[in-house]
């Protein structure tokens, strides 16, 4: 189907945070079942522009549609089916603090209704073992997780509607070397078994090698490149050149 | 996009087994949406057969996600074979494993309420243990800056008196206004009935220069700045402001206890006073319309009616009120654990132990003073 090819699709886009503009004339289009990384300079908006694909902010001008639909489409049934078809990865988990392991994780399953408390238990520990939790983690709550622990139960939240799209900000960020493999490893693992596509923001060399299919890099308020990683990095801008270039790109790019 | 889910059954004529299921389409959480009924009718409809005497077929499914392995799985589990499309294989297995997970059993304890009540006292001596011990760290750390007195969080305390002084003026004048105008009114309909018109000022006088006017101030306190000092302290427990501040050596009580509390300690006598003066303010007014005391004459009797050891009463039970409502809005913030519940649960439990605390102090007072005034 025409209208399912792109998951995301951003034309045009002009997006203001407190009167300065962020983005403009951004065109951005993802395809299904692809994996793309966000690279940007600090401050440059990745967040701002994940804020305005989930709908979360509301853009100046311009047409974002995520699975087709536009989030100010006048059917809250299709805007809402279009939500569910999303998961979120937020960069410092979001986890609801009043609610244990379990009950995030079966958050929002309960809210999608059509499942009995048996059938919810059984996907909840699922998603726990896909990210290798075990059951004894369920009770805990989010005050009490490891930095490592608290990526993955979000990580298993935002999966629990098994999501066609996911979005992650920073995933590997405040994590280990070792943990942040480990991470990448299982959203690839996971995403051999589940099909879904990812957006996710990163500075991590290696993350960007292990998954992504194509990287999108956002300088001067747009998307200025959007090429595999091998096009990419040889282009030639002032961002590109310092982000691959510096001793920690090239050894990355040397060991791929 | 194909179908949604289905299921179709074929009867088998060979061994023990006595039909076969097909399942096709898409066993997803919106697949599944479509006819959820009539599969679930189906489903139970093969679970009254004998074990073993079903073989499944899955290999038509088109999609599976967690809600459809789910369904799935739980149908299969007695089959006596099933085929799976290698892909889906994983996630069944996955869901499955999920449902052997035990269900922690939940015990009804015949001795809970026992059990419950000695919480409550241990939980109450805790509050109590920690409360002491905030205290005595707050006596100590004055002690220390009062010999260095460069260390005094000057601004911090200016601040906060602004906050819970100046800001609180309009509300808790408006209130003693009212509150005034109310008891006066009152008063004054009895008090003409036995021509003592002029007493009015007495009763009211006293009343809000010796109770009222402190304890008005005093609650609200408790509801605008003591809810405000839990939730600040809480969210800086919950955001690790706290142990940051601990961390760098910082004394917790001296940089955020003590400030506060002694701020609210000399805001609230001068919130009380401004309170006194709205509600006598009010009390005029009505005296004015009702009993006909001219302002002239209400403000000629009032230094004869109300001696002025009940002023200095009100403001100096106000002093002990504002440390107070401070001192518990504190002690519950820095009991606030991590997460939002507990934080809704701290600011309502300060607000009502401060105002409890305000009133039991109130009553110590009185009984203290019985005889002074
Ligand atoms: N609510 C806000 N009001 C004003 N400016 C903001 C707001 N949120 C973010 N910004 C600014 O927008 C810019 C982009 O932020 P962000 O998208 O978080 O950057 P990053 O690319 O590092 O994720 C930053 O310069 C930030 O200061
Ligand atoms: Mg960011």
């Amino acid at each position: 189907m025409s209208a399912d090819e792109y998951v995301i699709e951003i034309e045009g886009l002009l997006n203001k945070v407190g009167g300065t503009v962020l983005h403009k004339d951004l065109d951005f289009r993802m395809r299904r079942e692809e994996v793309v990384s966000l690279v940007g300079g600090s401050g440059s908006g990745k967040t701002q522009l994940l804020r305005v694909i989930l709908g979360l902010k509301r853009p100046a001008a311009g047409r974002v549609r995520v699975f087709g639909v536009s989030w100010d489409d006048p059917n809250p049934k299709k805007v809402r089916d279009a939500r569910r078809r999303m998961g979120m990865l937020f960069q410092n988990g979001a986890l609801y603090s009043a609610l244990s392991v379990f009950d995030n994780i079966a958050f929002p399953l309960r809210e999608r209704g059509g499942l009995d408390e048996d059938e919810i238990r059984a996907i909840v520990h699922a998603k726990l073992a896909q990210v290798e939790l075990e059951p004894r983690h369920g009770a805990l709550l989010p005050a009490n997780l490891s930095g490592g622990m608290v990526k993955r139960v979000s990580l298993a939240r935002a999966l629990a509607l098994s999501p066609e799209l996911l979005i992650l900000d920073e995933p590997t960020a405040g994590l280990d070397p070792d943990r942040s493999e480990r991470f990448v490893h299982l959203i690839k693992r996971l995403r051999r078994e589940q099909r879904f596509a990812v957006l996710m923001v990163t500075h991590d060399l290696d993350t960007l090698h292990e998954l992504t299919d194509r990287v999108a890099v956002l300088a001067e308020q747009h998307i200025i490149a959007f090429d595999t990683l091998a096009a990419v990095r040889e282009l030639d801008h002032r961002f590109v050149r310092s982000f691959f270039g510096g001793d920690r790109g090239k050894r990355a790019l040397q060991d791929a | 996009m194909a179908d949604a889910a289905a299921l179709q059954v074929e009867p088998v004529a060979d061994d023990a087994v006595s039909v076969r299921v097909l399942a096709s389409g898409r066993w997803t959480f919106s697949g599944l949406k479509e006819h959820q009924q009539e599969l679930h009718r189906h489903l139970e409809g093969l679970e009254r057969r004998p074990p073993g005497s079903v073989a499944w077929d899955l290999t038509g499914v088109a999609e599976m996600d967690d809600a459809g392995a789910v369904w799935l799985a739980h149908a299969v589990r007695r089959a006596a074979r099933v085929e799976v499309l290698p892909r889906h294989r994983d996630i069944l297995k996955q869901v499955s494993e999920g449902m052997l997970v035990p269900v922690e059993p939940k015990r009804f304890d015949p001795l809970w309420a026992v059990e419950a009540s000695g919480r409550g006292a241990i939980n109450f001596a805790v509050h109590l243990r920690d409360a002491t011990a905030l205290f005595g760290q707050l006596v100590l750390d004055l002690a220390a800056l009062a010999r260095r007195p460069a260390e005094f969080p000057l601004r911090e305390l200016s601040a906060g008196i602004y906050r819970a002084g100046v800001t609180a003026l309009p509300v808790t004048m408006l209130v003693g206004f009212l509150v005034g105008v109310v008891l006066t009114y009152l008063s004054a309909l009895q008090l003409k009935r036995y021509g003592a018109d002029l007493l009015v000022i007495n009763i009211v006088g006293v009343g809000v220069v010796r109770e009222l006017g402190p304890m008005l101030a005093s609650i609200i306190a408790a509801g605008r700045s003591g809810s405000a000092i839990t939730a600040q302290l809480g969210v800086m427990r919950v955001t690790e402001e706290v142990e940051a501040l601990s961390v760098m050596g910082i004394s917790v009580t001296t940089r955020l206890v003590l400030p506060r509390v002694l701020a609210l300690a000399i805001a609230l006598p001068l919130v009380a006073f401004c309170t006194d003066i709205a509600a006598l303010a009010g009390a005029m007014l009505v005296s004015r319309f009702t009993l006909g005391i001219s302002p002239g004459a209400f403000i000629e009797a009032l230094p004869r009616a109300v001696e002025v050891v009940h002023f200095w009463i009100g403001i100096g039970k106000s002093v002990f009120f504002g440390f107070a409502v401070a001192f518990v809005a504190c002690h519950y913030g820095l009991r606030v654990l991590p997460n939002t519940d507990s934080l809704a649960a701290g600011v309502t439990r300060s607000v009502v132990s401060a105002i409890t605390v305000v009133i039991i102090l109130d009553a110590v007072f009185a009984i203290l003073l019985r005889n002074v005034g």
